[in-house]
């Protein structure tokens, strides 16, 4: 497995909320340059913590990395402020909270821009969003607080690109999306991988969806990745079958206890 | 039982207890001692000071049951100690009302008042809630003002001393011990009515108002109560400070006074009966603190002058820092010396090392 | 006629100072309670500055505007960059604390006499006829035009230009703004800056055509109400909230009683509150977000 170096590397990263509450626990991953990587795990799991530990978003929760590093190219970022870590090449949809209700479309974007370009760049940049989401072109100069989820999720990847970013982090994409519409979000995100060369982390519930994309996928439960592999292992996985995909031969689900089990087994991942 | 490793409660009836070790008990002891024997060796100055203190602590309990327990951020406290002030002014002065009228019916009016502040409360959260009764407190300094011009007390209206049992309430001492029974049963009553049933939900309520209303906690009646409680016990405050200062004028009762009512919770420390006692001993104390200091100094002598100014300055300035760095205030600093001490030689860190 | 002259005076003057709340309380949510006290630095600025440039009135002028400019920079670099990701509440207990500093620091620095700027700058104030016997001065009526340009250029400047944009969207969402790559403590430095702008304008303006006092404080806590009934993150509604504070004020002096007007202001705010808290041009959302 250690063909070059990933351009996202966390390493045994902890993260502690309030300076108590331990919310994720040497959690590795590798994200590979140019791979769409998904990351599954149900509700509390940690999937949104290390996400925002990737972003720096955490810090403004009072959370911080007390333990591990998170290597982005080769440099430490953990516990960087969210700014600095956008400069830095890594963009965030957040889970909710992701688009400016209360501007137009076109300021949504124009808002997102760098500071330092040129009109002509800003309207360069902008147009080549339009092009991958031409909903959004009709739409211009409506506020984006009245916009459905779809044109919100679309919005929202839209501004993130527009931060030139080399790995773009996704949050619960599918959230309250039909899911005729995820799936068509999941192919734009396929067309930017291919013709940006984007390097994609997605973090997902539903799997079934998402790792019909992906090119590897981690799985977190209580703090701690459990399990790890290309789609076709986890997808051929019997947990991820019976708690991801639904799947469970014939007898309902497991009880607490057996579930309880499971996690203890696979400790040695941490 | 204070172990080497820390105090720790084994049983919930421990949690309630309001003293909690033989050492708290002594220091008790102790602190109770010195403060029976203070007024026989105190100077005049000294005592009076005292009692400017006992006055400060029951307006800054109030205070602190209603912001640092209940969560509810009130600009209207010196508009309240006006109004308990007033009542007995003009009582006194209109129909010669003796001091056990005027003191019920300060409180009196410090319920109807409170109910008037709290009604905001049901609407406004955090910073309107603080607007709203900041305007209160124009409204109730105006009210005042209006009644001195009328009535012609342009100066104040005087009070002459009460008499408690046919004893002229005149000397310092006296006042001492009467104002220090009263704090004694202030504080007493805070600290029970924070244990009960009612103050954990005033904590509900400050916490998560939200939640505390899902969890059956009936939170429009909670933060009532709360407004009341707490103006009643500073419209007793302001009854008292009447009789103390002999007059009352509204020129007292600025929205200066307001802050450092505000002071005293955040420099002492929110959400704490002590923080509340050491708030009001340090905000009370302080200007003193500071003419003595320019006094000291001989090449800021020519200051004394100033002194006023330096100390709005001054005070600005450490409201400022304390904000900043130490939100928890001074009972944050003494429970951090006295872990400290208690965990020596182990060092204390937090389990956390990022912020 | 003479009474509507003074209505029209007192909202330009109410509106100029407003603006200074909104700006602030729009871009961070905090409400900057020490705004009466750096009106009335602008002021002490402007009377210091004339007495050093004995010769060029309008250089001293120009200095003391600009140096307001500095005053919101640096208290926002100093001191309530501190304050971010802290609670609203607390950032709008430091900026009462910031209020007392200052008003101690003025009166060491500046005594606490009236002082008289305009005899300093060696300008006149003449009373301009507006027909019909009413009249106005000079200083009020640059005090109008001074409002309306300001407001011009202020909602210009928000619907128009980058830093107007970022600041609209930083006003929504901080976070989110910050992970686009927008420089928060920048944005909220110039909104600081704007504001000790406005609000040096005003004291300005007002210690020319009155005179310099502690009174300015109160003027500009009056303000205040306006700010709020209009909706605290609105331009309009400033300028709208400061018409009625304004009427009820001139109303209240005319057909009551002329002590009840530092009072009424906040009467209004009262029942402004109770009805529609979130003021008349203010979004819903704010009274949750506390």
């Amino acid at each position: 497995m250690t063909e070059s170096p990933p351009m996202l590397r966390l390493e045994k990263v902890e993260v502690v909320y309030k300076k108590v509450i331990t919310a994720i626990q040497g959690v590795s991953l590798d994200v590979q340059q140019g791979q769409i990587v998904v990351f599954l795990g149900t509700n509390g799991a940690g999937k949104t913590t290390t996400l925002r530990a990737i972003s720096g978003f955490i810090g403004t929760d009072d959370a911080w990395v007390t333990e591990g590093r998170i290597l982005f190219e080769g440099q430490d970022i953990a516990n960087w402020p969210p700014q600095k870590v956008a400069n830095r090449g890594i963009a965030l949809v957040p889970e909710r909270e992701k688009i400016f209700e209360t501007l137009t479309v076109m300021d949504n974007l124009e808002a997102s821009v760098g500071a330092g370009a040129s009109r002509a760049t800003r309207k360069r940049m902008i147009d080549t969003v339009f092009d991958h989401f031409p909903r959004l072109a009709t739409a211009k100069t409506r506020l984006a607080g009245y916009l459905s989820g779809g044109e919100r999720q679309m919005l929202a990847i839209g501004s993130a690109l527009l931060c030139e970013p080399r790995l773009l982090l996704v949050d619960e994409m599918s959230m309250g999306l039909a899911p005729r519409l995820v799936e068509e979000l999941l192919d734009h995100i396929v067309t930017l991988k291919k013709t940006l060369g984007l390097t994609i982390l997605l973090v997902e519930q539903s799997a079934h969806l998402a790792l019909g994309i992906a090119d590897y996928g981690y799985v977190i439960e209580n703090g701690r990745i459990v399990l790890d592999g290309t789609r076709e292992r986890l997808g051929g996985h019997k947990d991820v079958q019976e708690f991801y995909l639904g799947q469970g031969g014939g007898d309902a689900r497991k009880s607490y206890r057996e579930v309880k089990q499971y996690r203890r087994s696979r400790r040695w991942y941490g | 039982m204070a172990q080497a490793s820390g105090y720790f409660k084994t049983s919930y009836g421990q949690e309630l207890r309001l003293i909690e070790t033989t050492t708290q008990k002594v220091a008790l002891a102790a602190f109770v001692v010195v403060l029976l024997v203070y007024p026989f060796f105190a100077k005049p100055f000294f005592l009076d000071l005292a009692n400017q203190v006992f006055l400060a602590v029951i307006a800054a309990s109030a205070l602190m049951l209603l912001t640092g327990f209940a969560g509810q951020i009130s600009l209207g406290h010196a508009g309240l100690l006006a109004a308990g002030a007033f009542t007995t002014g003009i009582l006194y002065k209109e129909v010669g009302a003796p001091f056990w009228v005027t003191l019920p019916a300060s409180a009196v009016v410090g319920a109807l008042l409170g109910l008037v502040f709290g009604l905001p409360s049901l609407r406004l959260k955090g910073l309107y809630l603080a607007v709203t009764t900041l305007a209160l407190h124009f409204i109730v300094a105006y009210a005042g003002g209006e009644y001195e011009t009328k009535r012609g007390y342009s100066t104040g209206v005087s009070v002459s001393p009460p008499s408690l049992f046919g004893f002229e309430l005149t000397q310092g001492r006296h006042w001492y011990f009467v104002l220090l029974a009263f704090d004694v049963l202030v504080v007493l009553f805070c600290l029970n009515l924070v244990r009960s049933r009612t103050g954990r939900s005033f904590i509900a309520i400050r916490d998560h108002d939200t939640v505390a209303e899902a969890l059956g906690i009936p939170v429009k009646r909670t933060k009532l109560l709360a407004f009341v409680i707490s103006s009643v016990l500073t419209t007793l405050t302001g009854s008292l400070l009447a009789y103390y200062q002999g007059f009352v004028t509204i020129q007292a009762f600025t929205i200066y006074l307001t802050i450092e009512y505000v002071a005293m919770v955040i420099i002492g420390g929110s959400g704490s009966m002590l923080g509340a006692i050491l708030g009001a001993v340090f905000v009370v104390l302080f200007p003193h603190v500071i003419e003595a200091a320019i006094r000291l100094v001989p090449a800021s002598r020519h200051l004394v002058n100033d002194a006023f100014a330096i100390n709005f300055a001054a005070f600005g300035l450490i409201m400022v820092l304390f904000l900043i760095f130490e939100p928890l205030g001074l009972v944050g600093i003494w429970r951090r010396l006295r872990d400290y001490f208690l965990l020596w030689p182990f060092r204390q860190t937090a389990v956390g090392k990022g912020g | 006629m003479q009474v509507l002259a003074n209505l029209v005076v007192l909202t330009a003057i109410y509106a100029l100072i407003s603006c200074g709340y909104v700006l602030i309380y729009r871009v961070s949510r905090v409400l900057n309670l020490a705004h009466g006290e750096l009106m009335m630095l602008g002021a002490y600025l402007l009377f210091t500055l004339a007495s050093l440039f004995k010769g060029g009135p309008e250089l001293a002028f120009a200095g003391a505007v600009g140096l307001s400019l500095l005053v919101g920079f640096v208290l926002y670099v100093v001191l309530m960059r501190k304050m971010t990701g802290e609670l609203v509440i607390a950032a709008v207990l430091v900026t009462i604390a910031l209020g007392i500093l200052l008003r101690g620091l003025m009166v060491l620095i500046w005594t606490a006499r009236d002082l008289h700027p305009i005899s300093v700058l060696g300008w006149k104030n003449p009373p301009v006829p507006l027909g019909g016997g009413t009249s106005i001065s000079s200083v009020a009526l640059a005090t109008i035009l001074v409002a309306v340009v300001l407001y011009l250029a202020l909602m210009l400047f928000f619907r128009y230009t980058r830093w107007g944009l970022q600041m609209r969207a930083v006003g929504e969402r901080p976070l989110l703004a910050a992970q686009r790559g927008i420089k928060l403590h920048a944005v909220y430095a110039l909104a600081w800056a704007l504001s000790t702008f406005s609000g040096g304008l005003a004291g300005m303006l007002l210690a020319l055509d009155s005179g310099l006092g502690s009174t300015m404080v109160i003027v500009g806590l009056k303000a205040f109400p306006a700010a709020l009934v209009g909706g605290l993150d609105s331009l309009l509604g400033a300028v709208v909230g400061s018409f009625i504070v304004a009427a009820a004020e001139i109303l209240a002096i005319h057909f009551i009683d002329p002590l009840i007007s530092d009072v009424v202001p906040f009467v209004v705010l009262i029942a402004m509150l109770l009805v529609r808290p979130w003021g008349l041009f203010g979004t819903k959302e704010e009274i949750e977000r506390v």
